[in-house]
């Protein structure tokens, strides 16, 4: 399993950071079709929790922000969460980086949890996920691992463009941008039915004036063009 | 209003797979399937209501468009597009900023972990 540790050695000693928890390009590499089967299967299967958090205990309530997530908000994981991709990269051939990736940091224990390279980041980040409750867990979950397809950005950035050369950074890069502006999107909706004191699923109404509300706030990039003829 | 008719956008297509490379045609629910599941993962209902989600696919859409757009108007000035065109753009938005950093560099780290891993396989191979 392990055999391939030097060149990662090798390769990591060049990063600054410590090495990312979720091979992320990964998985938007490769296809991302396997994530959807293993939203629904796999469960709890790549987060991996509950095993090995028996080591952190000890960790224990080192929370300082508790971003105690109640039961159907989730915890605003924007800039410092990797992207939720992670599945695909373990039962892809690249099993071999989450191994060595492992190794490298068995403090972080898995190569899951988000890593802004910093370990008291992590500890947090691990304290507060061995408290979820099964139903945050899955939804934590598909906030990490449900992604745009970048197959489907590449066609429509091809399609917007007129040019065939979209590189796959470029696509990355938007797909990610993308994710983050649902996030906001939906976040901003859940506000408007707080204050509007309705529950249930999101409706297209608070969608709508979340996206108002988030044009007022700049948020969302103005045409300078009209856009007619629709 | 300026408010875009969302629901009455006249870009459907009926389930073409031709990639639409030249043609302006979009097909509707490109992105159904990952946004239910991330729209769950950010809040909503574990099964959202389609309507909701075509809702933000659009939305979704013609945000990517006008970024795109804009990216393009930055990009012809200095040649081509480029990623650094969006980052640009989302100068100010700090959190998707440092997100799109992270993709990057991550993206990085493992073209290179691939290579070393490349490289290391090779050795294995010309040594047995």
């Amino acid at each position: 399993m392990k055999q391939s540790k030097d060149p990662f050695e090798a390769a990591l000693e060049e990063q600054e950071e410590s090495p990312p928890d979720s091979p992320v390009g990964e998985d938007e590499l490769n296809s991302q079709t396997p994530n959807e089967a293993q939203n629904q299967t796999d469960g709890g299967q790549n987060i991996l929790v509950d095993d090995d958090d028996d080591d952190y205990d000890d960790l224990g309530p080192t929370i300082k922000n508790p971003s105690h997530p109640s039961s159907s908000s989730t915890p605003k994981l924007h800039s410092t969460s990797v992207n939720a991709s992670v599945a695909a990269a373990v039962t892809n051939k690249n099993k071999e980086y989450d191994d060595d990736e492992e190794e490298e940091n068995v403090d972080v224990e898995l190569s899951k949890f988000p890593s802004s390279a910093d370990p008291t980041k992590m500890a947090k980040m691990q304290a507060i996920l061995s408290q979820f409750t099964e139903d945050q867990m899955s939804r934590y979950e598909s906030f990490r691992r449900s992604a745009l397809q970048k197959s489907n950005m590449r066609r429509l950035l091809v399609s917007i463009t007129g040019s065939q050369k979209i590189s796959l950074p470029m696509t990355i890069v938007v797909c990610g941008i993308a994710k983050m502006f649902v996030g906001e999107l939906v976040e901003k909706a859940r506000m408007v039915m707080t204050e509007r004191k309705e529950s249930g699923p999101i409706r297209p109404c608070h969608i709508r004036e979340a996206y108002r509300r988030l044009k007022l706030e700049g948020k969302v990039p103005k045409r300078s063009v009209q856009r007619l003829f629709r | 209003m300026s408010n875009p008719s969302i629901g009455t956008s006249s870009k459907a297509k009926v389930g073409s797979s031709q990639p639409s490379e030249t043609s302006f045609k979009r097909k509707r629910g490109v992105f159904q399937k990952d946004l239910q599941h991330m729209m769950y993962g950010f809040g909503d209902d574990a099964n959202p209501l389609p309507e909701t989600v075509t809702l933000v696919e659009d939305i979704v859409v013609e945000y990517v468009t006008d970024l795109a757009h804009k990216a393009q108007d930055i990009g012809t000035k200095r040649g081509k597009l480029s990623v650094e065109d969006f980052l640009y753009l989302i100068r100010k938005d700090m959190p998707k900023l440092n997100r799109c950093t992270e993709l990057l560099s991550m993206q990085e780290e493992l073209k290179q972990a691939r290579k070393a891993f490349e490289v290391d396989e090779e050795k294995l191979a010309t040594l047995e």
